[in-house]
Formats: C-alpha cells, structure tokens, sequence
C-alpha cells in the first residue's frame, strides 16, 4: 500500500537547516498494523505527516496504492486523503463548537455524502464505538478516553484505507489508552491499514511491527507478528 | 452543509461574547448613523431632481463685470425674458420668477400664502401637476389663481375650491381672484416652494407695473427650457448678439471704465445655470460657484464611521483567528478546500452583519425624530426608497461585508494545513495591516476633531465679532399685515411711544441677518458719477435709522427727525465713500436719474451682509413712500423679554390678523449661521462616532494582546519589572500608533480647515493648539480606554500567568 523510498525532509531556519528525515524507506502493506517508535525529534511526526498527506517531503519517493504522491499539490494531496486516509490525534483535536455527532459527520460533509446517509453512518459508528448516548455533548463535556474514541469515529466514518494515529493514548490514563487500542485492533482486524506513533512499548507491542527510528533514520524493524 | 456553517457560526459568536457584542455594538451604531446622515445627504442632493424636463430646464443669469471684478446676477428685468425667447434661439419656453407671501381672504379667514407670480410657460416646463381644472391654461388670466392640495384644504377646507373667488391684498387693495386649478401637493425636495400660483403680471404696482419695458430695473428671476439636444455652452455663445444689442450702454461703461472682462473676454455675459445645481450655487463671490460639499462631506463622515467600524471588525476578526486555528487545521485535515474555509468564515462574518445592519436600521429609525429636529431636515427613510438607489445600498452593503468578512476568511482559509494544526500562526505580518489600519482609524478621529475645534472657533467668532451695530437690543420683524407700510409705522411709534422699555422704531427695505420669515432683499443701484460707474447696495430707511442701529456717524450728520426735509439726503458708508473718492465727501453729491442727491454723512463700515463677504459700498436714502418692509425696534437693555412681549402686543393690536414673525437681530444673525452650525453638528458627532468606534477596535486589541503577552508579562514580573514598567510596556506601542495617526492627519486638517476657512471673508487664524488639543483629546480617550486592561494585567500574580501556560 505504501512504498517510500530515500525519503528526505529538512527543515530551514535562516541560519539553520535541520534533517528531519534522511533517506528513510520502508514499505506497509494493507491490512498491516505498524507502530513507528523513537525519542522525541527523531523524525516520527514528520514521517507521520507526509504518510498523511499533510505535508509534502523534499526528496525520495512515496507510492500511495502504486501511485507517486510526492510532490502533489495540496488540492490533489487533499482529495486523495479524504478520501483513503483518518487521522487519530495525541490531543484528539475535536472541535469545540461541534457536539460529538457533528464532529464524526464533518468527514461525510466534505465528502458530499447526502444528509440521510450521513445520519446513518454517523450513527452507526457512535453505536459501534459506544458513545451513542453522547451524541448531542460536546468535547468539553467527556472525558479523554470518551474524546478520543469520538476522534476515532470521526477517523474511521469515512471507511479509510489508512488509519495514522499520532500517539493516540499519550493523553489517557492506562485503562482509557487500553479501550483506544482494542478499537484500534479491531478496525485493523477487519481490514483497515494501521500505522502508529508512540513513545509506549506497551501499545506498540499490539502491531504487527515497530520499526525504530533516530535522527530521521530507520535504525531497527521487528516483527512481531 | 449550510446548518452546519451556520450553527458553528452562532455558536463561535456566543462563545466569544464579549467581542460579538463590541462588533455588534460598533457596527450596529456605524450602520445606524451612516443610513441617517446618508438620508440627509441623499435628499440634499435630490433636490429639484422630480421635473421631468429637469435636465433642460436652467435659471438665467448674467456675469457682469463690475469693479470687484466679476458679478454674478440673477435678477432679471421685464422685458428680458420674453425678448430672450424672441431673438435667441434654443429657448423652448421661459418664466419669469418671482416668490413673495400674499394676504390671502375667503369669507372670515386671513391667511398668508406664499405666493409665485410666474408666466403661463411655468406649468409646462416643470412638473408640478394640475390635478384639477384647468390643466391647460390655469394662469393664462391676470385673475386667476392656481393653488397646491394642502392651500386649498386651508382655505376652503372641504368645499370643491374650482371656480371660487378669493380676495388678495395688493396696493392696499383686496383684488378677486379665481381658483383655476388645483396642483399637486409636490416633493419637499422642491427649491421652488409656493401655496399658491399668479400670473406674473398679477404683482403690485411697484414690482411690475413700474418696471414695465424697463431693462435697468431687475427684479425676478427667469427660468428656461433648451431645446433639446442643445448643449448650454453652445446657447450662451448665441447670445452675444442679445447682450451687445440690449446691454450695450452697460458694456461700453465698462470697457471706458477699465474693468475687467470674464473668463471669455466679454463685459456682460448671459449664462444658464442647470436646475439641479440652482440649490447649491453661490452668487456672492463673483463667478458662481457651484457647492456640493455639505451633502458630500455628510456622505464622507459616514463612510468613515463605517470604515472605521469595519476595521474593528477586520482586525478582531484576524486576532482572534489565532484562536481558531486548529479548527481551520482538523477542518484541512478531514477535506475542507480553501472555498469551502472561505465561505464558512465569511458566513459568520455576514451574520454579524446582517445583525448589525437590522439593529442599524431600528436605531436610525429610533433616531430619526430626533436626527430631523436637530439637523432640521425633513429627510425621512422614504427618502432612500427608490429602485436605484435600495439597489446602491444592498451593493454597498454586499462590498462592505465582502471586504471587511472576506478578508480576514481568505486569510485563515489560506492557512497551511500543518500549520493551522500546529496552532502556529506567523503574525508579524498581519500586524502591519492591523497597525496601519488603526493608525487609519485614529487619524480619521484626529482630523474629525481638529475639524470641530476649528469650526467651532470660527463659528465663535462670527458670533462674537463687533458686526458694527446694535444687535443685542433690536427687534426686527416684517410688516406682514394689511395697512400700508407708512400707516404701520405710524401707527407702531404711536402705540410704542409711551412704553418706557422702548427706545427708538424705525424701518427699512432690507433686513439685518436672516428674519423669521426667511426672507431677504437686496438692491444694487449703479450709475455715473463723475465719468465712472458707481455701484452701491441701496437701503431705504425711515428717521431714527442709524439711531435705532447705533451706527456710528463719523463724519456729517444722521437723518433728521423731520424725514421729510431729508428727501435728497444720502449717507454712506466708508466703503462707498471710498469710491467715491472725494478731497471733500461732505460736499459730494450723487446723480440719479430721477435727482440729484447730497451726501449729508458718511457712517462707519457695519455687517449689513454676512461674514462670507467683504463690506461692500452701502448708501441710505430717505425716500418717502417707498416700500419699507422691516421694522427695527430699539429696546432697553434692561427686561428684553418684557419688551419683546409689548412689541409683539402693539403689533397684534395694529395688526390683529398678521402673524408676529419678530426676533432680536442677533437671532437674525445666528439664523446666518445654520449651515455652520449643521456642519458643526456633523462633523462633531462624526468625531465623537470616529474616536468612540476607535477605542471600543482598540478596547478589543488590548484584551487580545495582554492575553497574547500574558507570559511575557508574567516572566517579566519574575525578573524584576515595576508594574508602571509593564503598563509602559502594553501602552506604548498603542500610544505610537495614536502619535503617528496625529502626525499624519495633522497637515492633512489643517490644509483642509485652511480651504475652508478662505471662504470666509472674516476668519480666525489658524492656530497650532487646536490640532495640539485634537491630538491630545485622541491621546488621552485611547490611553484612559487601554489603561483598564493593561493595568490589571501588570498588577496580576506573575505564577498564574505562568501557570496557564
């Protein structure tokens, strides 16, 4: 599903440039669960990023499904991610003004899916993630486990291909973090590309294969699986 | 998609109350005054805008060189007009013109009308609609009388007034006269006001009989139609021919004496003046000028305080955006495109306004009453209600939300994805744009007040200046009854004689400052005297004139009591007496026609006119019998109100029907100065407005920037900083601002305040401590309205600051 390739990222100050990433390849295939572990600047979130179409690499190559994506410009870059690609956040990055059920419906608006259809996914979603009675809340009012299962809801409503969570339990206590990653396990059980950023052992020890990175390289890749 | 743009927007404004409401607020009362002073500016400039042939129609009048250079002159003489059409061609039809108030009986009622004597061409050239009648010939006859709606309703009330027959005084005469037809009740966007219609020749002995085929007596007004197609330039040039055969005395004098031509050469001139600049033209200062400024500088205030409005808006709206940013970032994320971004942050914005411009439009309604008293205008929301110009408003209202909304959501809908969710924004940018927005801002203020304070002054000293003569005890009031003017006069000294609060009455044809009946007169006199033309305002006066004035005689003597034996005296004033040019003024005489006149004094230079113009050479006659309108009462200092009210009183018992229209001639004098005192009135709400929306924009900037330093504030308390350190700190990059929009907007008042002033012929000197003072006020308004904020902030405990973050 993703083949990168000399994968490369600096970034620039005036008097500094810093690598973020250097040369980093590595390939996912569908249905995989790979968690991306190492210490805190060695390149995770930009890798996180690129992979997630947030950001465009300055060298190497990134096949999406066969398909070149480096260097796509933001209009191409968004249609194929909102289309293929959720996003599960550290901070979950639910919007305040949306209740629970507004914020997994914005995905199907953008998406032009009609206001009958939605109505239906979304709820179908909500039951599956067992936040249905807390439809009508909004963010503030749940708790951190209960927002972040919302902020996967919201990831998965679209039927993604790829999931990229970003330290998903690094906000929740264990037991919190522990409901996260059986949904998590199960939206990969049933088909769905996952890739993950973590700094917990714990939760990485749940994919398929972690591979280690420091200074924007790969250093090691285990397979657990 | 829509519900969801919307529902978010209802919930971002609640969410941010305090700076909906500062939004609202401002743009609310922005909307509210601008629809006000746009109503005002509108009707001021739809003036005269209802005739159908309104754009061929133009008044007649002549640029005749005299020795203050050149003369504007409207009025007209008898023959003029019909000769005009005769030998000139391209007038399609042509009416003289005069406007005067008529003694009106039918039955037992007595009523003023006002009154146009004008010439059967006048209902075909303007649109004022027969609705009864009539509707061909209604003036044709001398006896017939057309009269509007609201006239005949006064008269006759429901009675079927066609046919009637109602009495006019004229010569002390009631002459009958026949209701022909009924016109329209018309616009009061009409110059040309009048309750009833004659024919021209219906006037009196003295405005019409008398001037028959006279071509030196003018008196009225001439209006005309162009043929159509007819460029104006081109009928003046055709009317050459007409000037040299009918004004050739009155050239070949000007040519002898050494004046200079006009523009194209000529000595005398006839020039058409389009009826819809008739409103706003100047004939006082030689060439007419034609002024709109007065509408237009209403409509500029109000487009400043909607700009400055808006900037409040924009620069809110850009600050708070760094709130925003991971919703702009997750929105991004999920697929939303730059339009989709766009439309949702500018639907909020349109939100707000549409609120802004509903409460806009009640306050204006709320206001309305008390916008007409104060401004005394009858400019109303119907005046805004026609297709063109609901179609202006709505664009104006679509650019104004385009702009001010658009703006700050293109900027946050071309947020970088990562960025936005970063919650990272580059401001320094931004604040460039927020920065001269303000300086903007303020400078509009600096220059609002330093307009105000100027105007202020001017207005002071025109009411303040020693004008030349008693203006603080004399009533004057017009002899608006039945008996003749001598008979009243007589009649007024006999009832007033043994009052002791009175001093002294007397009377003549022209009236100091503006009366309170609105009418004014003035009459030019020119002749030869010693081989040169000669012109001089010619006032008629009864005895006791200069007495009653306290003019002051400086050489000679004043008119004797027995005014008889003066019947061939002049007095002068300086500025005649200097045209004169006499080694021995005393011994001087003046030829007229009809006598010869010997100058018996010479007074002091007094204001007869306003203070826009320069004293111009002024000559009292004691005619005897001559029409003497205005009556002046002396009165004692002591109980002015006591004697005012015995004025009134003896008036009554002479004239029991007349309405009482007296007033001290320093409330003639004031009655001069409405136009300044409306544009005092503008421009000094305009400036309160502007500073009063300035400091709520910079009330809001200063919450969003000590939220934004609240770190800086506390590291800084921690090292060591005093708490006026810190208030120093927040106040002066807010101060700068206010100090550069001072330095710009400074020159710019001051070379417009100096224009303005030139206007004048009496002025103050400009003086650097009206714009220091201006400055100051902007200073000292925006410091006291940051200080709230900023002093809390560098009073607050350092460890909560810290802690927040």
């Amino acid at each position: 599903m993703i083949q990168i390739k000399d994968l490369e990222k600096f970034y620039k100050t005036e008097e500094v440039q810093t690598i973020a990433l250097n040369k980093l390849s590595f390939n996912v295939k569908e249905g995989e669960f790979v968690a991306i572990m190492g210490p805190s600047g060695c390149g995770k979130s930009t890798l996180l990023n690129i992979l997630g179409l947030l950001d465009d690499p300055d060298g190497g190559s990134f096949m999406f499904n066969g398909t070149e994506v480096a260097g796509y410009n933001e209009r191409k870059r968004s249609e194929l991610r909102k289309h293929n690609i959720g996003f599960v956040f550290q901070s979950f990055n639910l919007i305040d003004e949306l209740t629970v059920f507004e914020n997994v419906e914005l995905p199907l608006i953008y998406t032009g899916v009609k206001p009958a259809e939605r109505k239906k996914q979304v709820e179908a979603v909500l039951e599956k993630m067992q936040i249905m009675h807390r439809r009508n809340h909004f963010p503030q009012q749940l708790s951190g486990g209960q927002q972040q299962r919302v902020a996967v809801a919201r990831a998965v409503v679209n039927k993604p291909k790829l999931i990229l969570a970003d330290e998903p339990t690094g906000n929740l206590d264990s037991t919190n973090g522990n409901e996260v990653m059986d949904l998590l396990i199960d939206l990969n059980e049933a088909g769905t590309t996952i890739i993950m950023v973590t700094h917990s052992e714990h939760d990485a020890k749940y994919s398929h294969r972690i591979i280690r990175m420091l200074d924007g390289q790969k250093v090691t890749e285990n397979i657990l699986a | 998609m829509f519900k969801n743009y919307i529902k978010i927007a209802i919930r971002n404004l609640w969410k941010n109350r305090t700076f909906t409401a500062l939004n609202v607020v401002g743009l609310t009362v922005a909307f509210g005054v601008a629809l006000l002073l746009g109503m005002y500016a509108v009707f001021q400039l739809s003036f005269d805008r209802f005739h159908e042939h309104g754009d061929e129609i133009y008044q007649v009048y002549t640029e005749d060189s005299g020795l203050n250079g050149i003369e504007a002159n409207i009025s007209k003489s008898e023959p003029f007009a019909a000769a005009l059409k005769d030998e000139v061609t391209g007038v399609e039809k042509i009416t003289r013109y005069n406007g005067s108030g008529v003694l009106l009986t039918y039955q037992d009622k007595q009523l003023g009308m006002g009154t146009a004597y004008v010439d059967p061409d006048f209902f075909d050239m303007f649109s004022f609609s027969i609705i009864k009648g009539d509707k061909t010939n209604p003036i044709t006859s001398e006896s017939s009388v057309a009269m509007t709606e609201q006239a005949a309703k006064r008269i006759f009330g429901d009675e079927n007034p066609i046919g009637q027959t109602v009495t006019i005084l004229r010569d002390e005469v009631e002459v009958p006269f026949n209701v022909t037809a009924i016109i329209e009740d018309f616009p009061n966007t009409s110059s040309i006001g009048f309750d009833i219609v004659l024919n021209f020749k219906s006037q009196n002995e003295h405005a019409y009989a008398r001037t028959v085929g006279r071509w030196d007596m003018e008196n009225h007004e001439v209006y005309m139609q162009l043929s159509e197609g007819l460029k104006p330039e081109q009928f003046e040039k055709s009317t050459a021919d007409f000037t040299q055969l009918h004004y050739k005395n009155e050239i070949d004098n000007a040519k002898r004496d050494g004046l200079q031509p006009n523009a194209d050469g000529l000595y005398r001139q006839i020039k058409v003046l389009p009826l819809a600049d008739v409103r706003f033209a100047n004939f006082n200062q030689g060439v007419v000028s034609v002024n709109r400024t007065m509408p237009y500088l209403v409509l500029g205030i109000s487009f400043l305080i909607l700009f400055i409005a808006c900037v409040n808006f924009i620069n809110m709206s850009i600050a708070k955006s760094s709130q925003r940013l991971r919703e702009i970032g997750m929105r991004k994320t999920l697929g939303a495109n730059k339009k989709q971004l766009f439309f949702q942050f500018w639907g909020e914005s349109i939100l707000v306004f549409l609120i802004s411009i509903g409460l806009g439009i009640l306050l204006a309604v709320f206001l309305l009453p008390y916008f007409q008293t104060l401004f005394k205008t009858q400019a109303s929301l119907a005046t805004l209600l026609n297709p063109t110009l609901l179609l202006v408003l709505i664009l104006s209202v679509l650019l104004i939300t385009l702009i001010a909304g658009g703006y700050p959501a293109l900027l946050m809908s071309r947020l970088g994805t990562l960025q936005s969710l970063k919650g990272k924004l580059d401001v320094n940018g931004k604040n460039h744009l927020r920065n001269s927005l303000m300086v903007l801002q303020f400078g509009i203020a600096i220059l609002l007040i330093s307009g105000t304070l100027v105007l202020w002054d001017q207005v002071g000293f025109m009411r303040a200046k020693d004008l030349g003569f008693n203006k603080d005890q004399v009533i004057a009031f017009p002899l608006n009854g039945e008996l003749n003017d001598q008979q009243a006069i007589e009649l007024l000294r006999n009832t007033l004689q043994d009052k002791p609060n009175i001093e002294s009455v007397t009377a003549s044809n022209n009236i100091l400052g503006l009366g309170k009946d609105g009418s004014r007169s003035t009459s030019i006199l020119g002749f030869e005297h010693k081989g040169r033309g000669v012109d001089t305002h010619m006032v008629v006066v009864d005895a006791d004139y200069v007495e009653t004035l306290d003019l002051n005689i400086i050489e000679g003597r004043s008119f004797r009591k027995n005014l008889a034996s003066d019947s061939l005296s002049v007095i002068i004033n300086e500025a005649m007496a200097k045209q004169l040019n006499e080694d021995d003024i005393l011994a001087s005489q003046i030829d007229l026609d009809d006598a010869v006149y010997s100058v018996v004094g010479v007074i002091k230079d007094f204001n007869f006119q306003e203070l826009d113009q320069n004293i111009a050479p002024m000559t009292l006659f004691a005619l005897p019998n001559w029409n003497l309108r205005n009556v002046y009462v002396k009165v004692s200092s002591q109980n002015l109100e006591q004697a005012y009210t015995d004025v009134k009183a003896a008036w009554h018992t002479i004239e029991p029907n007349a309405e009482f229209q007296g007033s001290f001639l320093n409330e003639n004098i004031e009655r001069t100065l409405r136009s300044e005192r409306t544009m005092i009135t503008m421009i000094g709400s305009g400036s309160i407005l502007a500073i009063v929306l300035s400091c709520i924009g910079l009330f809001a900037m200063s919450l969003l920037i000590v939220a934004q330093r609240k770190k800086e504030i506390g590291v800084r308390k921690i090292v060591g900083a005093s708490v006026s350190a810190i208030t120093i700190l927040l106040t002066k990059d807010f101060l700068k601002l206010v100090v550069i929009a001072f330095l710009i907007a400074s020159p710019i008042a001051w070379w417009a305040m100096h224009n303005w002033l030139q206007n004048y012929a009496y002025h103050i000197d400009l003086n650097i401590w009206m714009f220091l003072l201006a400055g100051g006020i902007a200073v000292v308004i925006a410091m006291l309205t940051i200080a709230v904020k900023t002093i809390k902030a560098a009073t607050s405990n350092p460890v909560d600051a810290l802690r927040t973050e």
